[in-house]
Order: structure tokens, then C-alpha cells, then sequence
């Protein structure tokens, strides 16, 4: 897999709205990498920027360069960088509700009529068995957790070297979170795929990736090893959920050190 | 009773040809999404196209299939020239482009060949068919079997491959774009087989009324047909263009002597009014999916 590299990315919305400023970013070859930051940080434009998605909201990227190995992605449309290798599954599932998963997972192949589209369907199969049960029925009357699963499946039809995945435990049981991210743990093990994985969900997160970045106000803040970063006393208490202290003074600490990091 | 049966015969032919012209208008909003209040000068277009080519001497088939490659291109155009510069704009914009496409087309078209009604023979004959005491129109009778074959090709055509890609950019365009789907090349798509079902309605309203710039009328009864039978249901096209056509034939062919005619499009207006009160999204339209 291409490594996936952002240099000073900068994105504007209606010509006027600053989303993200200066966002740099890699994913190595089969790395496993999280964006985490709180609401409105910029994480999802950051993947939209990426994948090419900035258009229908009328945003775009002003300034700096977004490559994936020696391709130069902004001179590409959406289908284009599909077709490189770079799938984002987009927050919110946004199956195809009025198909079937089967048919989900037709209408994001793009090869012929090939046994390929077999083995890689039964691929999808072996990972979420639930979607072959569901099979007939339409994706918008799954469940939350299996209409996750069906996004997750729909992006590996397109045969993708890296998948990004934006919130995948929105609205899921810890339970199912668990589940899924063991998945995605082992689809980027078993085959090489790199992954881009945005979360709030920073605990969870930082058990599974390599690395992390921290966004905040459209900036990267900090980055590092997950391990390290796990051990950062400032990401311990604003995305772990500190140290269990519920104490108010410790509410204006949290304010004033925000700020320092900002 | 004979009289009864006649009016019915001819009503679900006539609806058969009125699903032929709203065929385009769900092929559009299946795929686009987007209500296309051209869809009637598309028909127009097509006729005039049609007529156009028999002028130079072209045998009629000749100048169908031409008139089909003119519209097919056409609707590519539409999409690449106006709709590709409608993204993450509001629908209403969108209709509004179809409105203002419908009002250039129907100027430019009978002022560029002619405006005066022209005849359109496509040779089947006046003379009706005689079944028992039911004495049916030879052209509406040809018109509802184009309109079966043409209806039944586009339920397959959704059923292949590239039409369960064309039903997953209707549903939700960023995520076609997502996963690769050239949601442009969708909506062009759909935009051109609209205007080949366009040019067989036009060429059959054509031979039965001639053609003028009042084919574009056929929008009205075409959004009849939809707004029963579903706005992106291909069944709800046949099953709407059968009442309407039905419903349109035999109420006027018994109230029309009473009132002094023109009752037609009053029933026209009361199913789009009783639709949209009763069932608004038609009989076989889909119901956005909630899951609670």
C-alpha cells in the first residue's frame, strides 16, 4: 500500500468557513492510524478532503497537498481516487436504504462479471456473517450495528488499500463497538490494509491503533504512538476522562490547560 | 355496456401511452432524484425530431433511431452542461432548471422547425379495430404495446448490474461518490434513456395528435401517472398511466354531454389533488425508511 501523506491541508467551506488549518498527516503501509478530537474539530473534513467528498458542501481545499504514494489526489474526482485504492466509509453509515446488502455490495464492485467479485464477497460474508442472514431484506430496516457492518463490507467490495473510517461506534453498544473494532483490527492485519480511523471514542481507539493524532479547532495538536500518547497526562484527562477526579476546581484547570493546548 | 367496455378499452390504451410519457420523468427521479418538469417538451422534442428526419426522406425506423441517438446525446448534455454545476445546491434549484429548460425548449424547438401542426404518419392506418361492438383506435392499440415492451425493458434493465448501481446513486449520492460510483455519469445515464423513452411517446402522440408544441401538455396527465403510481416506481408508472387513463376515458365519456366537455382534466387534477391527500407517495412509491 501507497502511504498516505497531508501537508498543510487547509479547507474552506462556502468560500468563508475555515474547517481545518495546516492539517498534516501520515498513514505509513498497513498502518493503523486514529484522528481523535472532540465535535466540529475538523476530523470528518479532514477524510472528506481525502476522499474527495468536500464538493456536495459546497467546501474545498485551499491550500496544501494531499498524496497517496506518488498520486497527487487533488487532481482527482471521487470515483478516480476509489479507484486508486482509498475508500472512506462516512459517518453515519449511510448504507443504500431501498437495497438489499447484497445488493449493497454489488452496487460498490467495480470489476466485471469475474469470480472475483466472489471470493471478495464471500470475504465480506466471513467477516459479517449477520449480512448474509439479512440478505433479502432492505439495508434500512437492519440494525444500527449490522448497517455498520454493510458500510464496513460495501468499502472492501471496492478492493481499497486504505479505508477510513469516520465514527464506526456512533450510536453502537460497547459491546458491538468492541466487536467491530476487533474486526477492523483484523481485516488491517490479516490483509495489509491500511486504516484511518476518526473517533471521540479516544479510549477505545488508543487500544487498537498504532498511532494517533489529536485535532482540535482545525490543527493538529499532538500526535504520536498510541502508547505514548495513552501516557500523556493532558490526553489522560481530556480524552480518557481523567484521573476520576470530580472536583470544580479541577473544571477551570481543564479550561485554562485547554487553552495552553490550543 | 358496449359503450362502457369502449371507453375502457381505449382509456387503459390512451393510459398505456400516457405511461410511455411519464416513463422518462421516473427513469429521472430514480436515479437523479429530481422531478424533471421537462419531461413533456422531452416528448415534444422527440416528435419533433421524429418528424424531422421522415422530412429528409428517412424511412420511419431510420428516423426513430436517429431521433433516439439526437435525444439519448441531449440528455448527456443536460447533465454534463447544466445539472454537473447543480451539486450540493437545494432541489428547488434543480426543478428550477427543468422548469426553465421546459419554457426554452417548447419556444426553441416548434420556432426553429415550425410551429404549425405537422402530421406524423407511422403508417398503421385509421381504420380501428373491431373486437365484438368495441371499435378500439389502431394506434392507441400499438402505442400500449410499445408501452408494455418499453415498461417491462426498464424493470429489467434496474434488475442488472449497472441498474443496482443507478438505484444506489438514487438513494444517496455522497455515498455513491464514497464508494466510487460516478454519480454524474448515473444521472447522464438516466437523463438519456429518459429521452429515448421521450422520442417512442412522442412518436406515438405524434401520429395520434400531430405535432406541435402542444405534445409538451403531456407533462400534465405524464405527472398524473407519477404522483399516483409512485414517483420512482416503474409498476407504479404502469399501474398510475392505467387509472388515469381509464378514470380520464369513461368519467368524460358520460358527464362530458352533460357539463359541455372538458371534464378530463378536472379528473386529471383530482387524482394528483386525492393522491397527494391520501397517499402521498403513491400507490407503489417508496416510503423513506425510519427505523424507530
Amino acid at each position: 500500500m501507497p502511504k498516505l501523506t497531508l501537508e498543510n491541508v487547509e479547507v474552506i467551506y462556502d468560500k468563508v468557513f475555515l474547517a481545518i488549518k495546516g492539517v498534516s498527516l501520515e498513514v505509513e503501509e498497513g498502518g493503523m492510524v486514529a484522528l481523535l478530537g472532540a465535535n466540529g474539530a475538523g476530523k470528518s473534513t479532514t477524510l472528506k478532503a481525502v476522499s474527495g467528498l468536500l464538493g456536495p458542501e459546497r467546501g474545498a481545499v485551499t491550500r496544501g497537498t494531499i498524496r497517496f504514494g506518488d498520486d497527487d489526489l487533488l487532481r482527482m474526482g471521487a470515483p478516480q481516487r476509489v479507484a486508486r485504492g482509498i475508500v472512506h466509509v462516512l459517518e453515519g453509515r449511510r448504507v443504500f436504504d431501498h437495497l438489499t446488502p447484497d445488493e449493497n455490495l454489488i452496487a460498490a464492485w467495480h470489476g466485471g462479471r469475474s469470480g472475483k467479485f466472489d471470493e471478495i464477497r464471500d470475504r465480506v460474508y466471513e467477516y459479517f456473517p449477520r449480512l448474509r442472514e439479512r440478505g433479502r431484506s432492505k439495508a434500512g430496516y437492519l440494525s444500527g450495528g449490522e448497517q455498520q457492518m454493510l458500510a464496513i463490507g460495501r468499502a472492501l467490495m471496492t478492493q481499497p488499500k486504505l479505508i477510513m473510517l469516520d465514527e464506526p461506534s456512533l450510536g453502537l453498544s460497547p459491546l458491538l463497538v468492541q466487536d467491530i473494532f476487533a474486526i477492523i483490527r483484523e481485516i488491517n492485519r490479516k490483509d495489509g490494509l491500511g486504516v484511518l480511523l476518526v473517533e471521540q471514542n479516544a479510549a477505545a481507539t488508543l487500544d487498537i491503533v498504532d498511532s494517533a493524532y489529536l485535532i482540535e479547532n482545525g490543527q493538529v495538536v499532538m500526535s504520536g504512538r498510541a502508547a505514548t500518547l495513552k501516557e500523556n497526562p493532558d490526553v489522560q484527562e481530556f480524552y480518557l476522562g481523567g484521573a476520576g477526579r470530580v472536583d470544580y476546581h479541577a473544571v477551570r484547570h481543564y479550561r485554562r490547560r485547554k487553552r495552553w493546548l490550543s | 355496456m358496449w359503450y362502457f367496455l369502449e371507453l375502457l378499452a381505449n382509456g387503459a390504451l390512451v393510459g398505456l401511452m400516457y405511461s410511455l410519457a411519464a416513463l422518462g420523468f421516473v427513469l429521472i427521479y430514480k436515479s437523479a432524484g429530481v422531478p424533471n418538469l421537462a419531461q413533456g417538451t422531452l416528448v415534444m422534442a422527440g416528435a419533433y425530431a421524429v418528424w424531422f428526419f421522415i422530412s429528409l426522406g428517412l424511412p420511419l425506423w431510420i428516423a426513430v433511431l436517429i431521433g433516439c441517438v439526437v435525444l439519448f446525446v441531449f440528455g448527456l448534455l443536460v447533465e454534463r452542461l447544466l445539472l454537473r454545476h447543480m451539486v450540493g445546491q437545494p432541489v428547488i434549484m434543480v426543478v428550477m432548471l427543468t422548469l426553465g429548460l421546459e419554457i426554452l425548449l417548447r419556444g426553441l424547438v416548434p420556432g426553429v422547425l415550425g410551429a404549425a401542426p405537422k402530421p406524423l404518419s407511422i403508417g398503421v392506418g385509421l381504420s380501428p379495430v373491431i373486437i365484438g361492438d368495441v371499435f378500439l383506435n389502431r394506434a392507441y392499440l400499438w402505442g400500449g404495446v410499445l408501452a408494455l415492451v418499453l415498461i417491462g425493458l426498464s424493470l429489467a434493465f434496474f434488475r442488472t448490474r449497472l441498474g443496482t448501481k443507478m438505484r444506489a446513486v438514487s438513494d444517496d449520492h455522497v455515498a455513491s461518490w464514497a464508494v466510487g460510483l460516478s454519480v454524474e455519469r448515473a444521472i447522464g445515464l438516466s437523463w438519456g434513456i429518459a429521452g429515448i423513452a421521450a422520442v417512442g411517446a412522442g412518436t406515438l402522440w405524434g401520429s395520434v395528435q400531430g405535432v406541435d408544441w402542444t405534445l409538451s401538455g403531456l407533462l400534465f396527465p405524464a405527472i398524473a401517472v407519477v404522483i399516483l403510481g409512485g414517483l420512482d416506481s416503474i409498476p407504479g408508472v404502469l399501474v398510475g398511466g392505467l387509472l388515469v387513463g381509464i378514470l380520464g376515458s369513461v368519467i368524460p365519456g358520460y358527464l362530458d354531454s352533460m357539463v359541455g366537455g372538458s371534464t378530463r382534466e378536472v379528473v386529471t387534477s383530482l387524482i394528483i389533488l386525492l393522491t397527494i391527500l391520501v397517499r402521498p407517495y403513491g400507490i407503489f412509491g417508496r416510503e423513506d425508511i425510519e427505523r424507530i
